[in-house]
């Protein structure tokens, strides 16, 4: 089976990481001042999870560093060449892993899930499965 | 296949060397990210705050266990609570220190919090630290201040370090000793005795409130939505019941349900 055109990874891999910006910056907008994003279908899952010490990283917003992130996936996405393909693959798996290890937290250690949380974790699944393609099938090729 | 094609080849298996090495990075700083978190998640500096209005609120009230005010009081108050919830918070905050004033510090009253663990594994850990503060003396301070400095139900804030600020704000003698016996078998046991006896009286949530009393059959599940419900509560509990009263009902309702019972003498303090 052939992968699909490297345009249309790209393309894809776009959208994927703008709105992965737009999920984790609403995500900060709703924690500041000590808030949490509003839950969907009700409940306190977000509430619990914005409160929680893992919501952090030294000091620093998990959803901001998200933002950064995205960013950089966002740029990858955007910019050809061997050099994006393969930054935009490290990124994109630094982002899923830490992505499994919140999802294993919210579910096992603060037993609440934010769909906030869930949908940037799809993201950033799909983001490195896009950028896992991209790289096997393209680098060392023409763009 | 050309030069050319084997030089390009060449080149692709390196780079795809290369991005194996990238992986590998990627994995190192998912580990160092994970790594710096669970360490912050479980150290650090804990600032507790209050304990010096607490200090004031309790201040010269007898208290043994979990029992705070005076042993021979007539009325007997129960707070049936868990210290990871937010309406209890409420409640301490709000409408017991009322009651603490006006009914305990005169005499007319005593209140004792039991543990209600309706929240969880975090519940009974914080619970159980209660308990043990109770054992030296301490455990009004360490409820009112846990709840004083309380975090959102269930998000893990519930750590060693956290408990232990707690209970040198609420200056528990021996911390080390504190330590010991909130993981000792008795203080479990205690936790579920106090968590089955509330489930055994129909209680639906937490705080729940009880009272014992000269107009009290037994011990007697009350409604409390303000000071004043405690406070009216109080004072009916304190008149004698014109008929029917059972000395047994209240001798059961008031049984120790720890080292500390309510009905135990107070050491001098």
């Amino acid at each position: 089976m052939s992968a699909p055109a490297e345009g249309t990874l790209q393309r894809v891999a776009t959208f994927l990481a703008a709105f992965g910006i737009g999920v984790a910056a609403y995500i900060v907008i709703a924690e500041a001042d000590g808030g949490a994003p509003a839950c969907l279908a009700g409940g306190s899952g977000c509430e619990r999870v914005a409160a929680s010490s893992h919501s952090e990283l030294l000091g620093i917003s998990v959803a901001l560093i998200g933002i950064f992130g995205y960013a950089l996936l966002l740029g990858a996405a955007l910019l050809r060449g061997d050099g994006p393909r393969m930054a935009g693959f490290a990124l994109a798996l630094t982002g899923f892993g830490y992505s499994v290890y919140l999802t294993y937290l919210e579910l096992f250690m603060i037993e609440a899930v934010c769909q906030w949380c869930l949908v940037s974790a799809v993201l950033m699944t799909l983001l490195f499965a896009l950028n896992a393609v991209r790289m096997v099938a393209y680098v060392g090729r023409p763009s | 296949m050309s030069d050319d094609a084997a030089g390009k080849e060449a080149n692709r298996q390196r780079l795809l060397k290369l991005a194996s090495a990238a992986a590998f990075l990627a994995i190192v700083v998912v580990a160092v990210l994970i790594v710096v978190n669970e360490t912050q998640t479980e150290g650090g500096d804990t600032e507790i705050e209050g304990a010096a209005a607490i200090t004031g609120q309790l201040g010269g009230i007898p208290q043994r266990g979990l029992v705070l005010g005076d042993p021979n009081a007539r009325v007997t108050l129960v707070e049936y609570g868990d210290l990871q919830c937010p309406v209890c918070k409420a409640y301490a905050e709000e409408i017991v220190p009322e009651m603490i004033e006006s009914k305990v510090r005169s005499g007319e009253a005593r209140i004792e919090f039991r543990n209600f663990v309706i929240l969880g594994e975090d519940s009974a850990t914080a619970g159980a630290a209660a308990i043990a503060a109770g054992r030296q003396g301490r455990g009004w301070q360490f409820v009112e201040l846990f709840y004083r400095n309380q975090g959102f139900e269930g998000s893990g804030y519930v750590t060693d370090d956290f408990l232990t600020a707690i209970a040198e704000g609420a200056e528990v003698p021996d911390v080390a000793r504190w330590n010991r016996e909130r993981r000792s078998r008795g203080v479990v046991a205690e936790l579920s005795r106090t968590t089955a006896e509330a489930e055994g009286l129909g209680l639906g949530g937490t705080p729940s409130f009880a009272i014992a009393g000269p107009g009290a059959r037994g011990l007697q599940p009350i409604d409390v939505e303000s000071a004043e419900d405690l406070k009216a509560a109080v004072e009916r509990a304190a008149q004698p019941q014109p008929v029917g009263a059972s000395t047994v009902d209240l001798l059961l309702a008031l049984r120790p349900l720890s080292g500390a019972g309510v009905l135990d003498p107070l050491p001098d303090t």
